[in-house]
């Protein structure tokens, strides 16, 4: 009776293992992030420019991007709003020779974890980074959810979808197969449908379950 | 990939050499040949206008006193004709030849002088802009130490753990070791930089200034896949510049076009390097990408001091390419591309050739 997360949960937990990427144009800068990062038992993933990230096959786990502001090509701000377009929501720490407060007002503005000035601490740099990937791990649990509750509204029917609209208002059974036209017996039997697609033990669990992909829907664009 | 002809310049000296001994010698044999009144002899004023074209100083006055000891053997070897009219005739000769042959020089010389002052002028000029290359030459040294710093510190986590990593401190350690050397060597580039000071103006052959900054800057066009292509005119004549700040300006122009060209097509990531003379008395350099252009507003502002596109970007590079065009008397200037891209030309003085 509970279809639930069984698409999800195996997957989630075999590529929970999180990936951090790094994005700096000088090899010496990326090799030591990779063996900071590695010694603190984080696997990373490292590109020279923004394009090599984009064109790269990136694993599907928790992950947050160490951006370098200044590049070759785009630079790391412009890069920030290009993935945002895209709808790569990967937290981001920006690291920079020089920067200014406009610069890093900009970065945080667009939602960057940290903006940290090299030569940097590594505490710092790791402390964000862990930030960042726990940002994201909420985030793609709450994706997960999300399509889990979207997928289950796809599979009712346009009866069941109907009837389930009408259930969630209080409306009886009776009332329900009077508006829609239909026997009582084909409203219990949409509505017992409705409750198995959708794995809710109870009314209430019914309610909660549209309010939900109410939400999902309103905050799919956050 | 490059189409490079190197020998071109040479030929072009060679042919030159070839045609004022032709010259000399068809002179000397009419002046030889004719009676002692007909002053042929005046004609070599051309030879040594031809070889102020493309000599050096010494080169010059050999070839005049050449030309004089010509001019007396022919009117000892003449016979036919009044002696008279011949002494006159070969005084006059004589007289052009040393008259032409200082003019010549000296305004040559003029040219130079002309060219150290306004060099003074730049010197002066980017004192003003020390503070900017500061900046930037701490970003180059900032690189290696950002490296240097964290890998010491991955270096003490890794000893930290438990059991210690050593293989991997170690690789930590001669991580640090290559990277402090970096950093040391960019310190004595700057040290190189500052020595070069004086600037040094000489008659240059074009192309040899262009394959120098390719060469310079081969490492940076492969990385970035960028074909460059030179196309220097037949019969460049020589340009007078220090070849050291002209270099700098191209390779300027040229780092700045493989910068530009990041998001071009593969296939399109392509430089060409033409070299012009069609304004007597000036070469033009033209470099020419598919990159991203430069918008119409900012065609006038480029050349200014602190104007940049690139977010970490000084804004100087342009504006001390400038500095270093307008001191050797030549312009700089860019046009965009309708079809996408820029060309960015300058003008070096040339060679006058006469004759």
């Amino acid at each position: 009776m509970m279809p639930m997360n069984r698409d999800n949960m195996p997957k989630d937990s075999q590529q929970d293992q999180p990936v951090v990427f790094v994005v700096d144009d000088d090899r010496s800068v990326r090799d030591a992030l990779e063996d900071l990062l590695a010694s603190v038992g984080l696997g990373s993933m490292l590109f020279a420019s923004s394009q090599e990230f984009l064109q790269a096959e990136r694993p599907d786990a928790p992950a947050c991007l160490v951006l370098d502001v200044r590049m070759p090509g785009l630079s790391g701000l412009d890069f920030q709003d290009e993935l945002a377009r895209q709808g790569l929501h990967i937290p981001i720490v920006f690291i920079t020779a020089h920067g200014d407060i406009p610069m890093s007002v900009r970065a945080m503005k667009g939602g960057a974890i940290e903006f940290l000035t090299k030569p940097f601490r590594d505490q710092d740099l790791l402390d964000a980074i862990q930030q960042g990937i726990a940002r994201d791990r909420i985030r793609r649990q709450e994706e997960a959810v999300r399509q889990d509750l979207r997928r289950r509204y796809a599979s009712l029917n346009q009866g069941e979808r109907a009837v389930m609209d009408l259930v969630i208002k209080g409306l009886l059974n009776k009332q329900i197969a009077g508006m829609l036209d239909v026997s009582e017996i084909t409203v219990k039997v949409r509505r017992g449908r409705v409750m198995r697609k959708i794995g809710a033990q109870s009314l209430a669990d019914l309610v909660r379950f549209a309010e939900r992909i109410h939400e999902a829907d309103r905050g799919w664009r956050d | 990939m490059i189409e490079n002809r190197p020998g071109l310049a040479e030929i072009a000296v060679t042919l030159r050499w070839a045609f004022m001994l032709g010259l000399m010698v068809v002179i000397f044999v009419a002046d030889t040949i004719t009676a002692l009144e007909i002053a042929v002899a005046v004609f070599y004023v051309a030879v040594v206008l031809i070889a102020d074209g493309f000599l050096r100083r010494r080169g010059v006055l050999v070839v005049a006193a050449s030309c004089i000891v010509l001019t007396l053997a022919s009117f000892f070897f003449t016979h036919a004709g009044a002696y008279e009219a011949g002494v006159i005739n070969c005084a006059l000769s004589l007289c052009a030849i040393a008259i032409t042959t200082y003019l010549a020089l000296t305004r040559s010389s003029v040219i130079l002088a002309e060219h150290e002052a306004r060099a003074q002028l730049v010197r002066l000029a980017r004192v003003n802009t020390l503070g900017e290359m500061t900046a930037s030459i701490a970003h180059e040294v900032n690189q290696p130490l950002t490296a240097v710093v964290t890998s010491a510190n991955a270096g003490l986590r890794w000893l930290a753990a438990g059991p210690p990593n050593l293989g991997k401190a170690r690789q930590a350690l001669e991580r640090i070791i290559g990277d402090a050397n970096r950093a040391s060597n960019i310190v004595a580039q700057v040290r190189n930089l500052s020595k070069r000071a004086d600037p040094r103006a000489d008659w240059q052959e074009a192309p040899v200034l262009v394959a120098g900054v390719v060469a310079l800057s081969r490492g940076e066009l492969d990385r970035n896949g960028v074909r460059v292509r030179v196309r220097p005119a037949d019969g460049l004549p020589l340009v007078l510049a220090d070849s050291v700040q002209v270099q700098q300006v191209l390779l300027n122009i040229v780092l700045n076009a493989i910068d530009a060209m990041a998001a071009t097509p593969a296939e399109r990531r392509e430089l060409a390097i033409d070299l012009a003379c069609e304004v007597p008395g000036f070469v033009r350099f033209s470099i020419r990408d598919h990159g991203t252009g430069v918008p119409p507003e900012a065609v006038a502002g480029i050349f200014d001091a602190f104007y940049t596109t690139k977010p970490q970007g000084m804004g100087i590079g342009l504006a001390v390419s400038r500095s270093i065009v307008e001191a050797h008397g030549g312009r700089i200037w860019v046009e965009p591309q309708p079809e996408g891209g820029a060309v960015f030309h300058f003008t070096l003085r040339a060679r006058q050739t006469r004759g």
